[in-house]
């Protein structure tokens, strides 16, 4: 009687898992390589603009908003979506214990998603982007993007019921805050910024807290389930603190949409007053979960480690939390005066975008790829792939120090009176010129990653009948062929 | 925490507390904004190609690199009186002593105005009340002389303090200024040619005179003082004094205003009508807030070279040239370049660069947008120099 109220059944196997993932998730990881890969070419070609204002001008539809927009939506929906809801199938798989159910669903919903994003991108491209910086998603792209997420949370929540399971552990409740956040969020900006606009002014609240939320909230939340999932996992600890991590949960959700509104946004006072209570209350954040997971990796090393995924969940949450940081300063009126309308906020969303959420996903899909494809595989050219991690590191870096730093001369500057329009210029795109250092490590990064991921798959994918199998065996015959000839 | 359900249940209410305070709250607040000035004219919704150019601006991301707010800075009030209420007494204690001897004395110039000219209209309502008197005619009489008397005490007495003014000074402009601008203050309407001529204003007012007189302010404050300072004044002067006066605010440190950004604070307003509201993301470019008020876009050649390839204009500007907004139109010999044509000498000949219909549709958007002055957001003066002062 006992047993059939609990109802919980077998674990499953985590190779049946694995096996029941493999190709939505690779798919949901493959067609993220690929974004990433165009999110920092796109990336790259907006900030050669700014060392060559005729570079590509002759272009309509490729001027340093429209590129910059198509960067971002292609990092955000492109690989965001596709490594944050492939990691996210593939946990509560591990989590729950359970295959994932109707992995058709999930195939499906990735190929609307991806059709999504690409008809974002043309419809930027073509110039149908709202206008809401950080979410120019046309009408048309928002919805089949909703369409094509909701066929992946269905498999995602048919998953998770599949099986009872006494406790949730902290990764899932972010991914369930993830799984409800983004439709909300995107359900949101597609209603009142572009299907059916809001009052003008109004747009200006509507647009911050869908822009703020997706970072916060779902990239936040698809960050932070990876991290507090793979580094008790791999150093083969318990999570230090359940509460620790229930209290930073819920106060990234209360807090994620309010912060970082600029304090001179042309908003009712009472809005940005909010905003900056909410910057200050950020920190028990960044304390609740910082706190956690140093004490749960105490002693161990986290960048200094040998094991890759480490390090690049020891980087997502140094970048995560260097960031939460930022924006508690922006409790601070004076500090945000000076850089609100500099390059600090994008140099930010960088440290956010790439040292937190990319560092998060690839640490997570290099995990999780080659156990999809087989037991006791690694990734052919291991090393190749440390390079991705030291290459957005360093990139992440360049950008956070000139962004913020050399932003702050040009924040001051705009302070200043009487200071001429070409200083005020010079000082503007410097932080900038110096950040395309780092946006070519991105590409450089994505590219590698790109190739090791098809490395991975060729080598793999279907056993002796893979492509580098097959290479490797007709290379085999040749050698033997020769030796043979030779011997005759 | 255990119970999907229960995480599904809680991520949805915590999420729409964030959503109640950033979206609901904003969108109903706002929605129900009302485009009156509150002077019988009202924030005019974009029309025409000015309303093409909003979409022209949004569709080539200009707010990457623009931004449309200027920001709030600090200032003071300069509080003006310009007109004085009826009660000697009750203005003086409302004032108390913060104004200075030199606008003590023009207050007391101004009072002596009202004296005359109520002593005047007294007069005039004895003489007419005897002239139509059919009775009680000696006790009118009476009254008229009174009133007379009166005047003359209260011209005496007019005099006396104008004297009093203008003692230091020779110059006659000076003299005339002081006394217009008392004149202006008090409020009054003098007619009576003889009476004008008596009090030394001439036969007839000049407009010179005229225009010192409406223009006429007395300074309580410097500038610098904060509402705290002056509330119970500026309360008194309305209702108890019932003086006429204007709040201005003016800068102390307010450098979007000082570097002539804007002439105000962007507001809520600024962007009531915009289909698409893009307050922009980085000064990488100047400020438009106030883009149709500056003298840049006064010349339309000036803004369509400069779109055109700006390093025509300034040779170091970091902006990427615009050039598929203009048609390139080869000229055939001897024909005549168009009037719409861009005029710069380093074009090239032979050629006419004419702005597309999206070009003159930016252009209008752009001078469309200016900070003038509303009653949330009033018009902040620069101060003014030492000397000008």
């Amino acid at each position: 009687m006992s047993e059939s109220r609990d109802n919980i059944a077998s674990e499953a196997a985590p190779e049946e898992i694995n096996a029941s993932c493999r190709w939505p998730v690779m798919f949901l990881f493959f067609s993220a390589a690929l974004w990433l890969v165009k999110a920092a070419i796109i990336g790259v070609m907006g900030s050669a603009k700014l060392h060559v204002p005729e570079f590509l001008s002759d272009i309509s539809f490729l001027t340093y908003g429209h590129l910059q927009a198509n960067a971002w939506v292609a990092f955000l929906f492109g690989f965001g979506g596709n490594a944050g809801l492939g990691l996210t199938l593939w946990m509560l798989s591990r989590l729950r214990g359970a295959p994932l159910a109707r992995p058709g669903f999930v195939i499906a919903g990735t190929v609307l998603w991806n059709v999504g994003v690409t008809a974002a991108l043309v419809g930027i491209t073509l110039g149908d982007q709202n206008g809401v910086a950080g979410l120019e998603l046309p009408v048309y792209a928002g919805r089949v993007l909703l369409i094509g997420q909701a066929f992946i949370a269905f498999s995602a929540i048919l998953t998770y019921f599949s099986r009872r399971h006494k406790q949730l552990y902290p990764s899932t409740w972010y991914l369930i805050g993830a799984l409800v956040a983004l439709p909300w969020i995107v359900g949101t900006a597609h209603w009142l910024l572009a299907a059916a606009p809001v009052r003008g002014a109004a747009q200006i609240p509507v647009g911050h807290w869908a822009t703020t939320s997706l970072l916060q909230v779902w990239l936040g939340c698809l960050g932070l389930a990876a991290v507090l999932y793979f580094t008790p996992k791999i150093i083969g600890r318990e999570l230090f603190s359940r509460q620790w991590a229930a209290f930073g949960f819920w106060m990234l959700l209360l807090l994620g949409g309010w912060v970082n509104l600029n304090s001179g946004s042309p908003l009712p006072v009472w809005q940005i007053k909010l905003s900056q209570f909410a910057n200050g209350l950020f920190i028990f954040v960044v304390i609740a979960v910082g706190w956690n997971l140093r004490q749960t990796a105490r002693g161990v090393p986290l960048l200094g480690s040998e094991n890759l995924t480490l390090k690049f969940m020891g980087f997502a949450l140094g970048a995560w939390v260097v960031s939460g940081l930022f924006t508690f300063c922006n409790v601070f009126p004076e500090w945000n005066a000076i850089l609100q309308f500099t390059y600090a906020n994008t140099a930010l969303r960088h440290l956010f975008a790439w040292g937190f959420f990319a560092m998060a996903m690839l640490g997570g899909i290099y995990y999780v790829a080659p156990r999809l494809l087989g037991a006791d595989l690694d990734w052919p050219c291991g090393r190749t792939v440390r390079w991705v991690y030291r290459l957005i590191a360093v990139g992440v870096i360049i950008i956070t120090l000139a962004g913020v730093g050399m932003a702050w001369d040009h924040g001051q500057a705009l302070q200043q009176i009487g200071v001429d329009a070409m200083t005020l210029q010079t000082k503007a795109i410097k932080p900038m010129r110096i950040a395309f250092l780092g946006e070519i490590l991105f590409t450089v990064s994505s590219f590698i990653f790109l190739g090791s991921l098809l490395c991975l798959l060729s080598r793999n994918c279907c056993g002796e009948l893979s492509p580098m199998a097959l290479w490797r065996q007709i290379r085999e015959a040749k050698m033997e062929g020769k030796t043979e000839g030779g011997a005759q | 925490m255990n119970k999907a359900p229960w995480v599904f249940l809680g991520v949805l209410f915590t999420l729409s507390l964030s959503w109640w305070g950033m979206v609901y709250g904003p969108a109903s607040q706002l929605a129900g904004q009302s485009a009156d000035k509150g002077d019988g004219t009202a924030v005019l919704p974009r029309v025409g190609l000015a309303k093409q150019g909003e979409q022209v601006y949004r569709e080539n991301g200009c707010y990457y690199c623009h931004t449309r707010t200027a920001t709030g800075g600090e200032f003071g009030y300069e509080l003006r009186l310009s007109q004085l209420g009826g009660d000697r007494e009750i203005t003086d204690e409302v004032l108390g002593k913060k104004v200075t001897a030199e606008n003590t004395r023009l207050i007391n110039l101004a009072f002596e105005f009202k004296y005359v000219v109520a002593a005047k209209k007294a007069l005039d309502d004895a003489s007419k009340a005897l002239t139509d008197a059919k009775e009680k005619v000696q006790e009118l009489k009476d009254a008229v002389v009174v009133a007379k008397e009166n005047l003359s005490d209260k011209t005496a007495s007019f005099k006396k303090v104008k004297a009093d003014v203008t003692e230091n000074i020779t110059a006659q402009d000076k003299k005339d200024t002081i006394l217009f601008e008392a004149y202006g203050l008090s409020g009054v309407e003098i007619k009576d040619k003889a009476l004008m001529i008596e009090l030394g204003m001439g036969e007839q007012i000049i407009d010179e005179h005229r225009k010192i007189a409406n223009e006429a302010i007395i300074k309580l404050t410097d500038g610098k003082a904060q509402w705290s300072d002056i509330e119970d004044m500026v309360r008194g002067l309305k209702t108890r004094a019932g003086a006429q006066f204007k709040l201005q605010p003016v800068v102390i440190d307010w450098p979007d205003v000082q570097n002539g950004v804007a002439l105000r604070q962007s507001v809520t307003r600024d962007f009531m009508h915009d289909t698409y509201a893009m307050p922009g993301v980085m000064r990488l470019g100047p400020n438009l807030a106030n883009a149709g008020g500056t003298p840049a876009l006064a010349d339309s050649n000036q803004f369509y070279v400069h779109l055109y390839q700006p390093r025509l204009i300034n040779e170091e500007s970091a902006m990427p040239p615009y050039r598929y907004l203009f048609r390139k139109v080869k000229l055939n010999a001897g024909e005549s370049v168009p009037d719409n044509a861009l005029k710069h000498a380093d074009l090239e000949e032979d050629y006419a660069i004419i702005p597309t219909e999206k070009a003159e549709a930016l252009f209008e958007f752009l001078k469309s947008l200016r900070t003038d002055a509303l009653p949330e957001a009033p018009i902040v003066e620069n101060q003014k120099p030492a000397d000008d002062q």
